[in-house]
């Protein structure tokens, strides 16, 4: 099932390779922003929830329980439930799209990564996905400056700077930063924010550490990815530019 | 904390759901198979980190190759003895390598190919010449000194080049879908083949003037070497990865669906066709009446010349090489196998292995 999925995805990625003469780093960029169309609803769809949870909380009612049952959290659970139920949100709204989005996310960068074969083991594995177009075999693996299947370095005066990985790790930055302002949970003191406050910072860093270790096709597809998920979450004018920037609070 | 600990579980999951197949794409991850060849009572083994010489009597090791693992170095093309007494073996460091075969000692290394060496070069009384993933060869004399510009191809080459007597040249099978003739003495292109309709990965084979490639477009194809002209083409089922074999008026190809067929040389036309299971990728190896090769399942095989399977040898891993005859002895060399050579008598009897555990 999963292997019929990267099948499909790296069938995709090929027939757009094929379309844009034979560019790979095109193909991903192409094939990424694609994904992320066809996934918008469930994007939107985690935005409405985001803000239905917003709204929420800054309501009279829900702060009133949150004082009136702070000690007895078993009550304030059930009196929680009600007011979901009451007021139509489904708690798991926000994240579910989330999870839904996670395996598509991770097939692409599969397929991205299985099609960039070099070794002879690497296109064994290939090829059980290829259905067609050993024509297309081997990829271009050369883009801009770089060899996509190997960690990307640009010489700047004699030294190898990871311009993609620090592209990577700002971008990813900003992405999670922007999904935790839009994200109820990171505005108290409680647990979950501090799990988001540490995702805010931990995540970026773990995504600038593979694209600086691993082959520049990935980094090319969390560049896409992140500037994508960027654009789509400022035309829904949901960007609050201020709250990007690390502010005191988050050193907290 | 429950919390804290879905945290840490996120990023686990999603590190080794990066890394699990991120890791393949970086160069220093990248891996194949052994590269196998014999020679009196010693086998050569290119198996990753070292080459191992083995004796062909007992299976045990008479040394190897750097004595201890060395970062970046991983040995994957099949060594090539020389007849001045040298064992040439290209690394996916890019480094080829000249070793004493009695001992192992260094003489030489040439380091200026920009890709990995995943086909075995070829030695002639003019010089080696070696095929690199940069989509050069380069020609050296026997003392690892440049002979000509490397000559350039449009992709990678992972076949080793041939050659036959008949031609002041050898051929280079390259990835890019062409078959090129070249001078040995210059480096100059004689001719290239229109194109195949896909990367050819494994040497052609050469007899009575008719050149047979296989190619990842699912073909089996002879070339007439005079007009550079296509003969006929056969159709396989999955990629053509293996090299053809020619014996007498057969030919022996197979391709990555697991199909190994019989050809008529001449023709083109099938004589039967056996699928034991798994992928085949490595070319068969012939004597006399029988005909051996192995599987990605781990099957040895033995099969007659009317296409009849005489026997099916299971390993636990993965067969990848193509086996090699050596004295009175087959040799396969298994990967992800703590075995990593066998030797078996011709009727597929198991001699002895050589395992790393052993020594």
């Amino acid at each position: 099932m999963w292997d019929a999925f990267i099948s499909l995805m790296i069938n995709i990625l090929l027939y757009i390779y094929d379309l844009v003469g034979n560019n790979f780093g095109l193909a991903i960029i192409i094939f990424t922003i694609l994904v992320r169309l066809i996934t918008y609803p469930l994007t939107a769809s985690q935005m409405k929830s985001s803000k239905g949870m917003q709204e929420l909380q800054k309501s009279k009612k829900w702060q009133d329980i949150q004082k009136k049952y702070k000690d007895d959290k078993e009550t304030l659970s059930k009196k929680q439930m009600e007011i979901y139920k009451e007021m139509g949100i489904n708690p798991l709204g926000s994240c579910l799209p989330t999870l839904i989005q996670f395996p598509i996310i991770i097939g692409l960068y599969q397929a991205v990564i299985r099609t960039l074969a070099v070794t002879p083991l690497q296109l064994i594995k290939l090829s059980k996905h290829i259905s067609d177009g050993a024509n297309l075999i081997p990829i271009n693996n050369h883009f801009l400056w770089m060899d996509l299947s190997e960690p990307e370095r640009l010489m700047i005066f004699g030294f190898g700077v990871p311009v993609l990985a620090i592209i990577v790790t700002v971008s990813s930055y900003f992405q999670t930063k922007m999904i935790s302002t839009t994200n109820p949970s990171s505005g108290g003191d409680d647990q979950a924010a501090q799990m988001g406050k540490a995702m805010q910072y931990y995540m970026p860093l773990l995504m600038g550490y593979f694209a600086y270790q691993y082959a520049s096709g990935l980094a090319v597809y969390f560049v896409a990815s992140n500037l994508t998920s960027i654009i789509q979450y400022a035309l829904q004018g949901r960007i609050d530019f201020k709250k990007l920037l690390p502010s005191k609070s988050d050193a907290k | 904390m429950k919390k804290i600990l879905l945290l840490t579980l996120t990023l686990l999951v999603i590190t080794l759901s990066v890394s699990a197949c991120a890791g393949s794409g970086s160069r220093l991850s990248a891996s194949g198979w052994a590269g196998l060849i014999a020679s009196q009572d010693t086998a050569y083994l290119a198996a990753g980190p070292h080459i191992y010489a083995v004796n062909l009597n007992n299976g045990s090791l008479k040394w190897q190759y750097p004595s201890e693992p060395e970062k970046n170095v991983s040995f994957y093309a099949a060594p090539v003895l020389t007849d001045d007494g040298q064992l040439i073996v290209g690394s996916y460091n890019g480094f080829l390598y000249s070793l004493d075969p009695a001992n192992g000692n260094l003489n030489w290394t040439y380091e200026e190919a920009e890709g990995r060496y995943v086909g075995s070069p070829l030695v002639t009384p003019e010089g080696i010449f070696a095929p690199s993933s940069d989509g050069k060869v380069y020609a050296l004399s026997l003392e690892g000194v440049e002979l000509w510009e490397p000559f350039q191809t449009e992709e990678p080459i992972w076949a080793q080049p041939s050659v036959t007597e008949a031609c002041d040249c050898i051929y280079v099978a390259s990835m890019d879908h062409h078959i090129y003739a070249i001078n040995p003495k210059n480096g100059v292109q004689l001719w290239k083949t229109e194109g195949l309709g896909g990367p050819i990965v494994n040497a052609p084979s050469i007899a009575d003037g008719t050149l047979y490639t296989s190619t990842f477009a699912k073909e089996i194809i002879a070339i007439d070497l005079d007009t550079q002209e296509v003969l006929w083409r056969f159709g396989t089922q999955g990629w053509a990865w293996a090299s053809p074999v020619v014996d007498g008026e057969q030919l022996y190809a197979s391709d990555i669906s697991g199909n190994f067929y019989a050809l008529d040389a001449k023709t083109g036309e099938q004589l039967w066709q056996v699928q034991p299971g798994g992928e085949i990728v490595s070319a068969p190896l012939v004597i006399d009446e029988k005909i051996y090769f192995g599987t990605s399942e781990g099957s040895f095989i033995i099969v007659d010349r009317d296409g009849v399977i005489q026997q099916n040898n299971s390993l636990e891993g993965k067969l990848y090489t193509s086996p090699v005859a050596a004295e009175d002895l087959v040799l396969v060399a298994p990967s992800e196998q703590e075995d990593l050579l066998i030797g078996y008598d011709p009727s597929g009897v198991r001699k002895w292995s050589f395992s790393l555990s052993e020594e």
